[in-house]
């Protein structure tokens, strides 16, 4: 049994190394006859380049469809389990379900479920939203009573501050917009760097066939 | 930038990296040279969150976000699976399998497949839920806040990719008393994880979650590569901002410039000389 689940994984980083690292070169390198220099066929090599990565790229949308499909199954599975458990809101959840699937076949020039529930809902949750956020925001300090804690609380307030429309508050509106522009973008792009340098990492590693999830 | 530099750029990068890779890989298999990681006390709770789960008899919630293959934030959706699959392994002698809940459909049979492989009881992919919204997703966080009340999780580890949504569900735990770890690839997530969770990981730190999770000799490698990397990033960073002073200052010259780097290299390797020299004390 062991032996079998090592040859899967063998044969699952190969074939991850071998697609990834086509799908890499031929969308790093396709389509740029440049590459070619003066040869007459450069344009003609630059497609073909550019082939694999664009039919693998074909293969991912329907694979993206497929997930979906995969999706419903598991959300109706689930819900049904759970329903049969007695839990009230999967039960609801299947209604909702039904009920939608239902409208859109028996009604179908009429505005659909979606958008007549749950968008005033997603709205409404955006509202409250807000004040969980303000509400997160005042505890941080019990959270976090450091010198990170405070001076992120002291940012908040001078950036309310200087959104004020008030004439005397223009100076703290000036203070706001730079703290905005310089540090705030500043610490911004450090993150997103990080998370660049973070994602090549874990690409060569799944590229190499190290990353466990590929392996099983 | 011209196109064929830019891709000459990006490939060498990715060789780089790999050649990297492999390179600490060795070098931290050689008996001694094993490196300890820096602490981050965010990943110091996950033990205690897993031994409460244990004993409460409660799942642990393991969230991805929008965090998807096949989009840009596919390495964000393997690095969450490999440390939510050492999560899992490390408290699969619990009764409760975990709760793992995503709101990108790809993601699903990634973490049925996590699940799976790290779960040692049966049916362990039996609380795996997906909530059909995109990115900053309202609908996902109003059906994990559903799940926080009914499946009561002893703790929330929400590593992946979030926006603002993050915020209710982080509320709805924090008001039900569950400890909670977050990280998010995306800047507001970022923001709201650091504002309103227990413990924090910022950026990049979620990509070397693993290692910290599990002690397994390949993984440090990704985390030496990375503070390499960070290295030549702050240097040419460095050096980018004095070349850009240099242009306004007539008396800077590239005399004093090496002079000074040389200084401040002799002064680092005194320092990290001391440094290394109390430890092994």
């Amino acid at each position: 049994m062991k032996g079998w689940r090592t040859v899967g994984a063998s044969i699952a980083a190969i074939t991850g190394f071998l697609v990834g690292f086509t799908a890499l070169l031929s969308l790093l390198l396709g389509d740029n006859p440049a590459l070619f220099g003066d040869d007459p066929q450069a344009e003609a090599l630059a497609q073909n380049l550019a082939l694999p990565g664009a039919a693998l790229l074909r293969l991912l949308v329907i694979m993206l469809a497929l997930s979906i499909v995969i999706g419903i199954a598991n959300l109706l599975l689930l819900h049904a389990r759970r329903m049969a458990g007695g839990r009230l809101m999967s039960g609801i959840l299947l209604a909702s379900f039904a009920a939608a699937i239902g409208w859109r076949i028996l009604l179908p020039g009429e505005v659909s479920l979606l958008e007549a529930i749950q968008l005033p809902i997603e709205s409404a949750l955006a509202a409250l939203l807000c004040l969980t956020l303000v509400a997160g925001g005042a505890r941080i300090l019990t959270k976090r009573s450091d010198i990170w804690g405070l001076l992120l609380v002291l940012v908040v307030v001078v950036v309310l501050l200087g959104s004020l429309p008030f004439p005397e508050l223009a100076p703290i509106a000036a203070f706001s917009d730079w703290l905005m522009r310089i540090p705030a973008q500043a610490g911004a792009r450090a993150i997103l760097l990080g998370i660049a340098l973070g994602s090549v990492v874990v690409g060569a590693r799944a590229l190499l066939g190290q990353d466990r999830s590929l392996r099983g | 930038m011209e196109t064929t530099t830019q891709q000459v750029l990006s490939l060498l990068l990715v060789f780089a990296t790999i050649v990297l890779v492999f390179a600490a890989r060795i070098l931290q298999a050689r008996a001694g040279s094993r490196r300890k990681l820096r602490s981050i006390p965010a990943f110091e709770r996950i033990p205690n969150w897993g031994s409460q789960a244990i004993e409460a008899d409660s799942p642990l919630h393991l969230a991805f976000g929008s965090a998807s293959i096949g989009e840009d934030n596919t390495t964000t959706a393997l690095a969450n699976a490999e440390l939510f699959q050492r999560i899992i392994a490390n408290n699969s002698a619990g009764d409760s399998p975990p709760t793992l809940s995503t709101s990108a459909p790809t993601t699903i049979p990634l973490a049925s497949a996590t699940v799976a492989a790290a779960w040692t009881g049966a049916d362990g992919a039996r609380n795996l839920h997906w909530y059909p919204q995109g990115k900053r997703a309202l609908g996902y966080a109003a059906g994990i806040s559903a799940v926080i009340g009914e499946d009561a999780p002893a703790a929330h580890i929400l590593a992946g990719s979030f926006g603002m949504e993050l915020g209710l569900i982080l509320d709805s735990a924090g008001c039900n008393r569950q400890g909670s770890l977050a990280v998010s690839d995306q800047l507001e997530g970022q923001a709201v994880a650091f504002a309103m969770a227990d413990e924090a990981l910022i950026g990049e730190e979620l990509f070397i979650a693993p290692a910290y999770v599990a002690d397994a000799s390949r993984l440090p490698a990704a985390a030496i590569v990375m503070d390499i990397w960070r290295a030549l990033l702050m240097i040419l960073v460095a050096a980018a901002l004095v070349m850009g002073i240099a242009g306004q200052l007539p008396w800077l010259s590239w005399q004093l410039l090496a002079l000074v780097a040389l200084v401040a290299l002799v002064l680092g390797v005194i320092l990290w000389t001391l440094r290394r020299r109390r430890a092994e004390a």
